[in-house]
């Protein structure tokens, strides 16, 4: 055991997928140490906020203020309102309202905006023009409100006892806050999704049920084609026959209809991850079923075998001592595998919609289903079901190489 | 051996690989010869939204066509291949004519029901549409017991032919002499198509007057008097093509043909593969629920447009509801189920869940009205102000509850009622999202006032045998629809969040699926369909209203429109918008009078 | 022979056990499942309807149709009788659409992305493998974590990702459906070269996930026969390069075509999830539309159809190997 794992250490491969599996893990246990919030708890109204470091707008007005004289600050400020297409619509604007075009220096913002004050007229919608470009025009009219206005702005309070708004602080263009003394700053590296909920904080806990749910769903599977493998490899005869007839017919009806109808069968209420993932499990033992049996049958008629026979040893004790070390290794990579396909089959069975029941916990199959429904790849809201994808394939991705390290360790032949 | 292989798989690859790389070519210039087997472009009105599944048929007694595009009947008809007499308006609530020439006219005793048909209305065979064609499909309907048959024979007595062209529709009458409710009849002529005699003939003789293949034939034959016939149907689209000799170019209808030449509806498998088709500009007009429909215009910047510029972006119709469960323990206390009602976050719900395709309850406070003017006017708003949430009011939640005595006494977070906990299940059906999430913050807010709310999510074909039983006590708090906009609401919906006639049955498809009885309510929906009396009826309506925020026997989460409403301008222009004055409403530019919308369309750049 | 006959002998009753175990449950479980799809269509056909007696009658002309009303074995008995005369049923959700139509019109969507799909996937696989084996340390090196990797996408994490880029971000391919939203079927150039366009994505997201997991198959096989002894027998005779390369790939592809057989078995089911993702018009949408929709005898049909493709690419294996593995014919007529 100790040689294997110290071969298995020096395997490129294995030690590769060891240490992603293990930062991953890492991540799963540490995270809610830093982060307590419940991974479920709706923090935006709205949906889809994309990632970065939101700031209180009330608070910065109660933040110590700085000022600062940056050349390139009113640059900054015209160009996030009036950029090249907004300058190129302009003058689009114009020649078909009748400017011509030499008069119209798009470069030039005071004479633009001069042309444009003086011209544009929400109601008028020329030949050819849609109505949403009409509505495009008067969205970008509203947004130049003020663009070029050099007064502070004014925050005003009503009075309690009249009512009437009076100032009580202003605004210079040149007033800065350093964000780190601003009283509410949250940080969201992957922004929220569709019910407003903090992404992150919700991957990391949706990684770990699912990794749950490849354990058992791998256990479950293992177990069954290992006890049913052994049974039909060692017993043979009628017991083979059984055996191989309901792996046979479960093959006959694939798993993934076989997991289809059980799912909807069994009913949201009590899809819960566990019971999700021994539905698979059970689903999903056929392979490894037929691969121990193959494998027992080679070593049945070993010399060894024969001789614990001869012995008189009991069929468990034969089992266990002489097929099962023999098989050992080849059952861990099985298992390894099991756990991989466990979570992508959840992922699978969710993005269907029959996945475990969706307020308990997150799942990554479930948080790639709302992102679905909520259109997300379609408005490029990427943060919403990439890193879903991400951590799906990493995951599986990393067992697969340990798992193909230890093939190599187990045999040698495949070494490089 | 081994050489042979990898030629082969060699040559494989290569002609796969290079398939795929001139794949991601735009195809090359197409010979117009070829032309002919595709629907020119500039031609075509694409729909999304309207029809899931392969069309099964295009009889109008049938209800079972799943051919939404053709053939839809009800509040607001689609009326492109069959029509109706009259057209409903849900912008003005009016029904203006279609088939029928001018208004119908009402007998004094408000029992008959009168209106002369079009001289120039013509079925796609050329012969005239006459009285005797209305007359009969009232009889079809009743004879073989349609859906429509068996819906209106409690309301409408007969459907009688006066002469060639005029029609009378009688009323059932109650012991008192009175129709038995004037709005159904009235409704009738607007909700139902007109089907010729003589192609229901065809069929009859083709059955052999058996009404279930009577009701089952797939009517490929159909004969409609509307602008639009069958061209072409598969599992992956359906097809109509305009009639040209529709008898509507006549001066006394719209004077002219409308624009597209066919209408076309590609079925998609779910509302993605619809969206992204809208966004590639395949889809014109899209009947689908978008999600952050507003980001296709301001951050895609395409020429998509909805009926209102900003939130809610379309106009709201109906009402979807969660009604409580008055055999739950707890839920018969009114202050239990008020202080739900009050806590629930309705903002969030409308931003998250709706993306803000609805309006708030800020906006339109809540009553039985939907958010249309003509409803709003319908009640006094003065009156109930009072009475009215706007939701996330966790405090006052708290108090109501304390208040009435309804407190934590073992300690566990949960307040209890003589000791057991209130413990409840939020329920709707799996699949249909944005419900779905609204029922998720529902279950938030009865964790902040000390009631358990646990969500729960049936597929619908579980979910629909439970609500619809009366005397079920697996749901608590549960979702259901409500009518939308037409000639019979609010009185229906009323009826529907109401009446004790519904309490308790099962198979109950109708309404007040919680089993709430009040005398008061039950005289109320009596009376309003006899009421012509504005001013009176103002008043049922505003202690209808009392009635339902008083007692809460249900409480509105969102509002939704009837049709969802996107249109993309790459090819047509000109569709109905709130702005544009022409009192058109966003209806599919097919249903009611939104079959308007079809005669102003033109074509981008002409 | 005579032990061959009696091994075939054998392997056909199990088959023929199988097959009508097979073909109960795919008649069984479907009907497990709660709900009643009759409640489904009253509630699509009585919409608007006011009277509670219409609805409950309608409720029972369609409960009565559809015989879900008789007891399960009534039910079953008179399925195995439509089923004899080739009589697939009526479909409940597309009522009155016959099964036989529905599958039809879907099946040769399925067959004709998937087969090629595959056949595509496990050659390509098969010769990325078989460089990975021979050429060793630089193809090696990169090539197999490359493949693990991709062939660890889940199955609707590449379909999303090809759909995103080349669907949504550069619109070169259409993303739903099987040919253009504008045409009609007919056979000229430009239908065919809409349904080969709107080909490409689900195609090249099956192919992609199927190349990783038979590169890293054939790899295995190859270095394994690699170093068997009779290549350095052979090599020890002097025997050319090329020819013992020849022998060793033909010995390592057996296995593999057994995992071609059965893939090609179960190529259905693996259809389901990139046919759902881009709309395709196939049999994979069409079983989950029939689950959804509680469609009793589409779901039985379709998971038939699935059933005889496993069962007869098994059974073709066996039997297969029957003649070529004297070892495994060995095992099996041992008792």
């Amino acid at each position: 055991m100790k040689h294997i794992l110290h071969e298995a250490f020096r395997s490129p491969k294995f030690v590769t997928g060891f240490v992603i599996f293990m930062a991953i893990l890492a991540l799963v246990v540490f995270y809610p140490l830093f982060v307590t919030d419940h991974p479920l708890a709706i923090i935006g109204q709205g949906t889809f906020f994309p990632p970065g470091i939101y700031v209180s707008v009330y608070d910065t007005t109660n933040a110590p203020q700085y000022t600062m004289m940056l050349p390139e600050a009113e640059g900054n400020r015209i160009g996030a309102k009036l950029g090249d297409v907004e300058r190129e619509a302009m003058r689009e604007w114009l020649i078909d309202f009748g400017i011509p075009r030499a008069e119209i220096d798009i470069d030039d913002t005071a004479k633009l905006m001069t042309l444009w004050d003086a011209y544009y007229d929400p109601a008028l919608r020329f030949q050819g023009m849609t109505s949403a470009r009409q509505k495009y025009f008067a969205r970008l009219d509203a947004s130049l409100e003020g663009l070029l206005v050099m007064e502070p702005r004014v925050i005003a309070v009503p009075n309690t006892e009249t009512g009437a708004f009076e100032a009580s602080q202003s605004i210079e263009l040149t007033d800065f806050v350093n964000v780190n003394e601003v009283a509410n700053v949250r940080v969201l590296p992957l922004g929220t999704d569709n019910f407003g909920r903090d992404m992150l904080t919700q991957l990391v806990s949706a990684i770990g049920t699912s990794l749950q749910i490849g354990l058992v769903a791998g256990t479950v599977a293992t177990l069954i084609g290992l006890t049913l493998g052994l049974m039909a490899g060692y017993i043979g005869g009628l017991v083979d026959d059984v055996i191989m007839f309901f792996t046979n017919l479960f093959t006959a009806i694939p798993g993934i209809v076989l997991l289809i109808l059980i799912s909807y069968s069994i009913g949201q209420e009590n899809r819960g991850a566990v019971t999700v993932a021994v539905v698979i499990g059970v689903t999903s033992w056929v392979w490894t079923t037929r691969a121990v049996r193959a494998q027992v049958i080679s070593l049945r008629n070993r010399d060894h075998v024969n001789l614990s026979k001869l012995s008189g040893h009991s069929i468990f004790h034969i089992i266990f001592a002489d097929i099962l070390p023999y098989i050992l290794s080849y059952v861990v990579m099985a298992f390894i595998l099991q756990i991989s396909s466990g979570i992508l089959a959840e992922a699978g069975l969710s993005i269907l919609g029959l996945g475990p029941k969706t307020t308990d916990v997150p799942t990554l199959g479930l948080m790639m289903r709302w992102a679905m429904i909520y259109s997300a790849h379609i408005l490029n809201k990427w943060w919403a079901f990439f890193p879903v994808i991400v951590a799906i394939a990493l995951i599986s991705f990393s067992l697969n190489l340990m798992n193909t390290g230890l093939d190599q360790v187990f045999n040698p032949a495949l070494r490089e | 051996m081994k050489k042979s292989i990898f030629r082969v798989l060699s040559v494989l690859i290569a002609v796969v690989m290079f398939a795929g790389a001139l794949a991601a070519c735009k195809p090359a210039e197409v010979d117009p010869a070829e032309v002919a087997a595709a629907l020119p472009r500039e031609e075509t009105l694409y729909y999304a939204g309207l029809q899931w599944g392969s069309v099964v048929g295009w009889n109008p007694y049938s209800s079972n066509n799943n051919n939404a595009l053709a053939v839809a009947q009800g509040a607001n008809a689609r009326i492109v291949m069959f029509e109706t007499p009259y057209m409903y308006n849900m912008i003005d609530g009016k029904q203006y004519p279609l088939l029928a020439d001018g208004d119908y006219t009402w007998n004094d005793a408000m029992t008959e029901l009168t209106f002369t048909l079009k001289d120039a209305a013509k079925w796609s065979d050329g012969t005239k549409v006459t009285a005797e064609d209305v007359a009969y499909t009232f009889d079809t309907h009743i004879k073989y017991e349609t859906s429509t048959g068996v819906g209106v024979a409690d309301y409408v007595e007969d459907v009688v032919a006066v002469d060639e062209k005029t029609v009378t529709v009688k009323a059932k009458l109650n012991d008192a002499g009175q129709a038995v409710n004037p709005l159904v009849v009235s409704a009738y002529v607007s909700d139902n198509y007109v089907i010729q005699k003589a192609w229901t003939e065809t069929l009859e003789e083709r059955v052999a007057g058996d009404a279930e293949a009577f009701k089952a034939d797939p009517g490929d034959d159909a004969i409609g008097s509307g602008p639009y016939m069958p061209f072409y149907d598969d599992d992956t689209k359906v097809v109509l093509i305009r009639n040209d000799k529709y008898w509507g170019k006549d001066k006394s209808m719209w004077g002219m043909l409308p624009a597209p030449k066919y209408l076309a509806h590609t079925i998609y498998a779910d509302n993605n593969a619809g969206f992204l088709a809208l966004k590639a500009g395949e889809v014109d007009i899209s009947q689908q629920f978008n999600s952050n429909v507003q980001d296709l215009w301001l951050v895609d910047n395409l020429p998509i447009s909805t009926y209102l510029d900003d939130a809610p972006y379309g106009l709201t119709a109906s009402l979807p509801t969660a009604y409580f469960n008055l055999k739950s323990f707890g839920l018969d206390n009114v202050a239990v189920r008020k202080a739900i009602a009050m806590a629930v976050d309705y903002d969030t719900i409308i931003a998250n869940a709706m993306t803000n395709q609805s309006p708030t309850f800020n906006q339109v406070p809540r009553s039985v009205m939907n958010p249309t003017d003509g409803e709003q006017a319908l009640y006094d708003h003065a009156a109930v102000a009072d009475l009215q949430w706007a939701g996330n009011d966790v405090e006052g939640a708290n108090k109501l509850l304390d208040d009435a005595g309804i407190v934590d006494t073992d300690g566990d977070g949960y307040r209890d009622i003589d000791g057991t906990k209130l413990s409840y299940n939020a329920v709707c059906p799996n699949g249909w999202s944005d419900w779905q999430a609204a029922i998720e913050i529902v279950a938030a807010a009865g964790e902040k006032i000390g009631i358990e709310i646990t969500t729960y999510f049936p597929e619908w074909s579980v979910y629909q045998t439970v609500f619809t039983d009366g005397n079920q006590e697996e749901y608590d708090i549960f979702m259901v629809w409500s009518n939308g906009a037409g000639p019979t609401n609010p009185w229906g919906r009323v009826r529907q969040l109401m009446s004790s006639d519904f309490a308790g049955t099962t198979g109950n498809w109708n309404g007040n699926w919680g089993g709430y009885v009040n005398p008061r309510i039950d005289e109320i929906i009596a009376e309003i369909p006899q009421t012509t009396d504005q001013a009176k009826l103002v008043e049922l309506y505003t202690e209808a209203t009392e009635i339902y925020l008083t007692d809460v026997p249900s409480f509105t989460l969102m509002y939704r429109p009837d049709q969802f409403y996107t249109v993309n301008e790459s090819v047509w222009t000109d569709f109905p918008a709130a702005t544009d004055g022409r009192n058109i409403p966003p209806m599919n530019l097919a249903d009611g009078y939104g079959v308007a919308g079809l005669y102003y369309l033109t074509l981008v750049g002409d | 022979m005579k032990g061959y006959r009696k091994y075939f002998g054998a392997k056909l009753i199990w088959f023929g056990v199988t097959l009508v175990a097979a073909f109960m449950l795919n008649f069984i479980l479907p009907r497990l499942m709660p709900g009643d799809p009759v409640a489904v269509i009253t509630q699509r056909v009585t919409q608007g309807m006011t009277s509670q007696t219409g609805v409950q009658k309608v409720y029972e002309e369609y409960a009565n149709l559809f015989g879900t009303t008789k007891p399960m074995h009534e039910q079953f008995i008179l399925y195995m009788g439509n089923m004899l005369k080739g009589d697939l049923g009526t479909s409940f959700s597309q009522y009155p659409r016959p099964v036989s139509d529905i599958i039809r019109s879907s099946v040769w969507w399925t067959v004709s992305l998937q087969f090629p799909a595959i056949i595509v996937g496990w050659l390509l696989g098969n010769l990325l493998g078989a460089l990975a084996a021979y050429l060793k340390k630089g193809w090696d090196k990169v090539l197999m974590p490359v493949s693990i990797f991709v062939s660890n996408l889940p199955a609707f994490g590449s379909a999303i990702i090809l759909l995103v880029i080349f669907g949504v971000q550069l619109s070169l391919l259409p993303t739903s459906g099987g040919y253009g939203f504008d045409l009609i079927p007919n056979f000229s150039f430009r239908f065919i070269w809409s349904v080969f366009v709107h080909y490409q994505l689900p195609f090249w997201s099956i192919v992609l996930i199927s190349i990783g997991g038979q590169a890293i198959g054939m790899r295995s096989m190859a270095i394994y026969e690699l170093n068997a002894d009779y290549v350095k027998y052979a090599r020890f005779l002097g025997i050319k390069d090329r020819k013992i390369i020849g022998y060793v790939f033909r010995n390592a592809m057996l296995p593999q075509i057994t995992g071609l057989a059965l893939s090609i078995g179960t190529m259905v089911g693996g259809a389901l999830v990139a046919e759902t993702i881009f709309s395709y018009p196939g049999l994979g949408s069409t079983i989950f539309s029939a689950v959804m929709g509680q469609d009793y005898p589409l779901i039985s049909a379709t998971t038939l159809i699935i059933t005889l493709m496993v069962l007869f690419a098994t059974f073709a294996i066996e039997i297969l190997y029957g003649f070529i593995d004297p070892r495994i014919k060995a095992a099996q007529t041992e008792q």
